[in-house]
């Protein structure tokens, strides 16, 4: 197609804007890697945890480590994304910082939970003796708190980017969240799964069914 | 009253390319390349004239050892794309 200064009429210029804009909107397609990889580790130790409590076994390790361990492939495929990118989005960049401003959210909360416990822990043991009841059950509320963390980022990207099961996912993390209030620990933390499973892992299989789908309509476009 | 519309603008890849870089924060120039389906050389022309105006950066690195062009529309750009739009929509409505 020559371009080559090419003169166009007012209508001829308005499709032409509206052409290249749609282009532009669908020139980018997560692989949807790294949402699998998260739901399945979420999910994976909300499990192993819940088997230990169930099955009476404790692992060497704390389980929820394996959250730390898999920042390295998060950070590898980050830079095997950015690469590919040939373009970037205000969309993708926003959401990068929503994903990053999450991680950063998470990882207080955590340290906030884990030093909240270490100051509760002998308070309510002193409460048992004294009175001879069980003290408040802390823990219990404790999925509520990160179940509302992990819907929101959800919810903005589902809804910013027109991608329901993400949308879905980020409501059913909050729906969960109202649950896990009632419910006790063991179901928290197989709501926790479901919540990893329905927030990240199914919208990655999505993510990456469109990918290919792209992927194999650019190939066809190059032959 | 009509208003003359911008002759950097209209042209059929200035626009083309202007149209792809208003809705990004910045495009490689090979993406660029397959969307407007333009050959290298005068889209480079393009660019350069785009440049020129002031209504887009362009940015040459390295990435991986090989040269990259990164483009993205300047402020001046987006002014001047929001007033043909308008322009051109009073042609239309008049029309």
């Amino acid at each position: 197609m020559d371009h080559n200064e090419k003169k166009l009429t007012e209508k001829e210029s308005l499709e032409l804007i509206a052409a290249m804009i749609t282009k532009a909107k669908d020139s980018y397609h997560s692989t949807g890697t790294a949402a699998m990889m998260w739901g399945a580790v979420v999910a994976i130790c909300a499990l192993v945890r819940l088997a230990e409590l169930q099955f009476g076994f404790k692992l060497p390790f704390d389980i929820y480590l394996l959250t730390l361990v898999a920042i390295i492939p998060q950070v590898l495929i980050s830079i095997r994304e950015k690469k590919e990118r040939k373009v970037k989005s205000y969309d993708e960049t926003y959401m990068d910082y929503i994903w990053l401003g999450f991680g950063i959210c998470l990882f207080l909360l955590i340290h906030a939970v884990n030093l909240m416990f270490r100051a509760w822990e002998p308070a309510a043991e002193a409460y048992s003796q004294l009175s001879g009841k069980n003290g408040f059950p802390l823990y219990e509320y404790v999925h509520p708190l990160f179940l509302i963390l992990y819907g929101l980022p959800t919810f903005i990207t589902g809804a910013a980017c027109k991608f329901r099961p993400m949308l879905w996912g980020g409501l059913f993390c909050w729906a969960c969240s109202v649950a896990t209030v009632y419910t006790p620990f063991k179901t928290d933390l197989l709501l926790t799964a479901l919540s990893a499973i329905a927030a990240w892992f199914i919208p990655g299989l999505f993510m990456e069914k469109e990918y290919r789908a792209y992927k194999k309509q650019q190939a066809a476009l190059n032959v | 009253m009509f208003k003359d519309l911008d002759p950097i603008l209209h042209s059929q890849l200035r626009l083309a390319v202007m149209s792809l870089l208003i809705g990004v924060k910045e495009a490689e120039f090979t993406f660029i390349k397959e969307k407007t389906n333009a050959t290298a050389g005068n889209l480079s022309v393009q660019i350069q004239k785009l440049k020129e105006a002031g209504y887009i950066d362009v940015i040459k690195q390295f990435k991986d050892n090989y040269p990259q062009t990164i483009c993205k529309v300047t402020r001046q750009g987006i002014d001047a794309f929001e007033q043909y739009v308008a322009n051109l929509q009073t042609y239309l409505g008049k029309g």
